[in-house]
């Protein structure tokens, strides 16, 4: 312990974030890129089999759906109101910190961040709360939204220099999307980009003006990207509200359930690009925008790829927005095709009816919030899926006020997918069970993916073709596994209802 | 019909004995979709015998609103105190009023919620939670239970005075089918009469179910009566005995039997042979089939089953 709270007062140099060093994980997504994919190669296809749990911490609390962090020998665990800090060496709570009782929604956390020697939460009241990495003490705690109004968090922020980013949720009501970027230091707000407004407000200097139709929504709840060469940060954006009543804010509805390029110094749009133009069937595109290098075409590419709630998988080129390959990942009836930009075409027959509409995916959609892995290695796009039917309904009654409309998820089945990111075919598909998934997924450079199947069991895939090749059962997945080495160790962390669990080579 | 579950050759070559003992302790995921719900009810709830099958009428907007059995009142403070505990733990999936939120069932349609009596049922719901349909166990208080049971109440009062659902679907809401290319198809194209039969299964199936639990059951049955049925396994040992049943819950590693005395087995799919045959499966691929025109007819053409 006394070794830990020595290393944590050396703090986190955000310049770390560029390059973490193996025995760290401090982001959300463990670097900018979010590939989720770790160099470390202690863990092989050939002694997968042999992991074995070394030791758990019981949080006591809600179920864990964050990706924890690990700063100086130091986890950091969340969930909705609360922060564990843990020694990674001896499994001992170092501090816990608990925000007030509030009437927000508690439905998960994401997770925390890092900068310095502070750590970052965001609560389901919405304030961002600046703790002494070291005892949990507060230093600030700022309010970013108004969860009275609706609003509330489940952000794990994105620090990008001296930026803490942090982004809301507000799925029940007419609220304008925003993602804030705050001083580390101070706490003061930098700037808030919009991704829609509210008729008659006022965007703040800086802001782009989104011409959203008349929609409100397009929530930034997820972490996004960073490449500190464009100095861009990619963010996904939720679904228009009213969610499926769509007939009062006609046209695209940008910048919802798209991918928007935002400059982390001004809060400035260099660009955006729709995955759902005018959605009425609740599929954001907050899914994690993952950034690559390589070719695709025969040329070098800035790539930036998602598997899209909406059951499509994009490529887009990350310096200009350009779409480079659009192709379903999993079962879609809803669109009429591919228009020039890239962006599925909406097919009316499918926007919610009075008498119901058939329609695949449902509302859980394709994917959704369980982070996907990149594997430069093999160039396969590994993702949580799900082939899944719902049924929509909308009718005047409904009115134009947060949900409008009612729709009911029929049946799905959830896989593992592995994308090939330069034509969009599935290159293996591993069942893992009825429903949804709950856990992303993790790979590494030997080979491996880490995820979960929907009946609890961590799992060890081998990754150029899906077969199994280890698993253990923890009751539930909660999120994307991590991994990090300490102590020459490598070890897989993972959450799982409302304890961490980790595993390493005896 | 035979199909299989999960794998396209669900046979595996038999190395050894199966293992016996139970895997309840095994959670079952349901991602956030209602759909996830209603999919693993049948393998979950039902599968591991805990609880009664979801009743038909709980969840669906089209079905009245069930009337509270005993009807209760709250001291005000109580009261307030619920809808903050409610909003917080409860409100993203059930509905800040409770009326239906992003993934839950409006609890003013619940029957369990209409035949609770000072959380006498809805308590246990919460502190064991519904592990097959998605529901987490919530380790709150008692005095925040209470809370919780008394603002649902106070709800439910205060929603039987309005009448009306905020994201109703009404029976009438459907009437758009045509019965008689609703019985060509099931009879058909569909398939569907390869399976079920209007004097059989299916005869009065428009008296037991309107409107939207009526579509909801002809496109993906989860629970209710005549129970769905279930999927059928058939596990060989190494020795060469088999043990046959219902499937109660399986994953990629293990899979359970319902044997004919009742009992659960359990196995290690890799050691040993087995088979399974799910009649559910013609109903998942169905909806990729189905035009809304079909599931409109066919819908119209059940709706005359009375």
């Amino acid at each position: 312990m006394a070794l830990g709270m020595l290393a944590a007062a050396q703090g986190v140099d955000p310049a770390q974030l560029l390059h973490p060093p193996a025995d760290s994980w401090l982001t959300f997504h463990g670097d900018y890129s979010g590939r989720r994919h770790s160099s470390l190669k202690q863990i092989t296809p050939e002694n997968v089999a042999e992991l074995k749990q070394i030791w758990s911490f019981r949080t006591g609390n809600q179920q864990i759906k964050a990706s924890p962090i690990l700063a100086n020998g130091i986890l950091y665990i969340t969930t909705p109101d609360n922060i564990w800090a843990i020694d990674a060496r001896t499994a001992k709570q170092l501090w816990h910190f608990q925000n007030p009782p509030n009437n927000a929604f508690h439905i998960g956390h994401r997770g925390a961040a890092i900068y310095k020697d502070t750590v970052y939460l965001t609560t389901p009241d919405c304030h961002l709360i600046a703790l002494d990495a070291k005892d949990g003490t507060v230093k600030w705690d700022v309010v970013i939204a108004d969860s009275a109004k609706g609003y509330w968090s489940t952000n794990a922020p994105l620090v990008v220099r001296n930026h803490v980013l942090v982004g809301v949720s507000g799925d029940f009501d007419n609220l304008p999307g925003q993602l804030k970027s705050v001083d580390a230091d101070t706490g003061k707000t930098q700037w808030i980009f919009y991704s829609t407004l509210l008729p008659g407000m006022k965007e703040p200097a800086g802001a782009a003006e989104p011409a959203s139709g008349g929609a409100t929504g397009g929530q930034m709840w997820n972490t996004g990207t960073y490449d500190p060469e464009l100095n861009l940060v990619f963010v996904g954006t939720g679904n228009p509200t009213p969610v499926l009543n769509g007939t009062m804010r006609p046209g695209d509805n940008p910048w919802t359930c798209s991918i928007v390029a935002v400059n982390p110094d001004t809060g400035k749009l260099a660009w955006g690009f729709q995955a759902s133009p005018h959605d009425t069937h609740d599929w954001d595109a907050a899914e994690v925008p993952v950034l690559a290098d390589a070719e695709f075409n025969g040329q070098p590419g800035k790539l930036l790829m998602q598997a899209s709630r909406n059951g499509y998988f994009f490529v887009l080129d990350r310096t200009s927005g350009k779409s480079l390959l659009t192709v379903p990942f999993a079962t879609v009836n809803w669109s009429k095709g591919i228009d020039a930009q890239g962006r599925p075409i909406p097919n009316p027959a499918k926007f919610p009816a009075k008498d119901g509409v058939l329609v695949a995916p449902n509302e859980s959609g394709a994917t959704n919030f369980r982070p996907p892995s990149f594997d430069p290695k093999t160039g396969l796009f590994i993702v949580s899926a799900q082939d899944g039917y719902g049924i929509y309904f909308f009718k005047p009654e409904h009115g134009a006020y947060g949900w409008a409309g009612a729709d009911y998820g029929v049946a799905g089945r959830a896989f593992l997918r592995a994308i090939d990111y330069r034509t969009g075919k599935i290159v293996w598909n591993h069942p893992i069970g009825d429903g949804a998934g709950t856990a992303g997924v993790l790979t590494t450079d030997t080979g491996l993916t880490f995820s979960g199947d929907v009946s609890g069991n961590v799992m060890a895939l081998h990754s150029s073709d899906g077969a199994t090749l280890w698993h253990y059962n923890i009751g539930r997945s909660g999120n994307a596994p991590i991994t990090y080495e300490l102590d020459g160790k490598q070890v897989l962390l993972v959450g799982g209802g409302g304890s961490l669990y980790a595993f390493a080579l005896p | 019909m035979q199909q299989t579950l999960w794998f396209a050759a669900a046979v595996v070559i038999a190395l050894g004995v199966g293992l016996a003992q139970d895997s309840t302790d095994q959670a079952v995921n349901q991602g956030k979709a209602k759909g996830s719900k209603g999919t693993n009810a049948a393998r979950g709830t039902n599968a591991r015998g805990r609880g009664a099958p979801r009743d038909p009428t709980q969840s669906p907007a089209s079905t009245p609103e069930p009337k509270t059995v005993t009807p209760q009142t709250y001291p005000a403070e109580q009261v307030q105190a619920g809808e903050q505990r409610f909003v917080a733990q409860c409100g993203f999936c059930h509905g800040r009023d409770a009326g239906g939120g992003e993934t839950g069932p409006d609890l003013m349609r619940s029957e369990l919620v209409a035949q609770d009596l000072r959380g006498d049922k809805i308590a246990p719901l919460l502190k064991q939670g519904r592990a097959g349909q998605g529901m987490p166990a919530f380790d709150l208080s008692d005095a925040d239970v209470n809370a919780i049971v008394a603002f649902i109440h106070d709800q439910k009062t205060k929603s039987e005075a309005l009448g009306g659902g905020r994201r109703s679907v009404d029976a009438s809401d459907f009437a758009t089918g045509d019965a008689s290319a609703g019985r060509a198809y099931f009879n058909g194209a569909g398939g569907c009469s390869g399976c079920h039969s209007t004097t059989g299964d299916l005869e009065g199936i428009a008296t037991r179910y309107r409107g939207l639990a009526l579509l909801e059951r002809m496109l993906y049955p989860t629970a209710g009566r005549p129970a769905p049925a279930r999927p059928k396994a058939t596990v060989t040992l190494a020795s060469g005995e088999t043990i046959s049943g219902t499937l109660a819950s399986q994953d990629e590693f293990t899979i359970v039997i319902r044997d004919a005395s009742g009992d659960r087995q359990m196995f290690e799919k890799k050691l040993v042979q087995y088979k399974i045959d799910d009649p559910m499966s013609a109903h998942f691929d169905q909806l990729g089939k189905y035009t809304d025109a079909d599931m409109h007819n066919v819908y119209a053409f059940l709706d005359t089953l009375k």
